[in-house]
């Protein structure tokens, strides 16, 4: 897979996405994973995020509320209403701005990492699902042409969602090449 | 509002939130917020690669227009 090795030094470093084919780094092994630990600490993160994002809404008199979940090993925090486009921005950039200074937060409070998912005014359900389209699209014209095709730019969250469809089809394989902002996902024909 | 929630996103994520200081500079080219940090906070707030630095002015460009500037302020003591 093309530059997997720096995207790897960079995700175990940071608290990127993880949006790429490339296994999770193990948690970190001073956690003994016992479930039920693992999900309080995980409904605290998310506890904590609430807080910090709350506050910001109030600060800058936007309505909002906090719906807080986890899903699989992440907490999910999710602020919900009308009139935030603002914390989402172009792309969803400012939203993946605010999860990571959101992560910072749970970090500084809990001295752990945290891989929480932050989703703004439902912009994330809203992109999955359109990429979730376009990548089903562009597979079934990669199958049928034999011939691989790039998806344009995405971000971390993005390439995961298309990596993460293209898994469950037959014919066909992605991965991804070049560098942040422009790295994206090319899908193309296999087995 | 702009300064005060400059202030809050710092707070959160630094060792001392109580020296975190935040002044609105306006001048010819616009708006800048001034952020100032305990020193051992620096860091934090830049990032590694300048990553947590972008972030907040991302945020706060968002929050408060395009042309408002963010400046993390490294003062000599």
């Amino acid at each position: 897979m093309t530059g997997s090795a720096p995207e790897l030094t960079a995700d175990s470093a940071g608290a990127t996405e993880g949006g790429d084919p490339v296994p999770a780094p193990a948690p970190a092994a001073e956690t003994p994973v016992n479930g039920r630990q693992r999900i309080a600490d995980l409904e605290q993160e998310g506890e904590i995020a609430a807080d910090y994002l709350e506050a910001l809404l109030d600060i800058v008199d936007m309505d909002g509320d906090l719906d807080l979940d986890v899903e699989g090993e992440r907490a999910v925090v999710a602020v919900v209403g009308e009139g935030l486009e603002l914390l989402v921005g172009a792309r969803g950039e400012t939203l993946e701005a605010l999860q990571e200074l959101t992560r910072l937060a749970v970090l500084q409070k809990t001295g752990v990492r945290s891989r929480l998912m932050l989703d703004v005014g439902g912009h994330r359900a809203r992109r999955r699902a359109e990429l979730r389209e376009l990548a089903t699209a562009v597979a079934a014209r990669v199958r049928a042409g034999g011939q691989p095709e790039k998806l344009k730019p995405m971000t971390p969250f993005e390439r995961k969602v298309v990596h993460d469809l293209i898994a469950t089809l037959d014919g066909v394989a992605s991965e991804s090449e070049g560098e942040d902002p422009q790295r994206r996902v090319v899908i193309l024909p296999a087995g | 509002m702009l300064e005060a929630a400059l202030e809050h996103l710092v707070r959160g994520i630094v060792d001392h939130p109580d020296d975190v200081r935040v002044d609105m500079q306006s001048g010819r080219r616009g708006r800048t917020l001034e952020v100032r940090v305990h020193p051992d906070d620096l860091g934090k707030v830049i990032g590694r690669g300048g990553r947590t630095a972008r972030a907040l002015r991302t945020v706060m460009a968002g929050v408060g227009g395009r042309g408002l500037r963010v400046d993390v302020v490294d003062v000599d003591r």
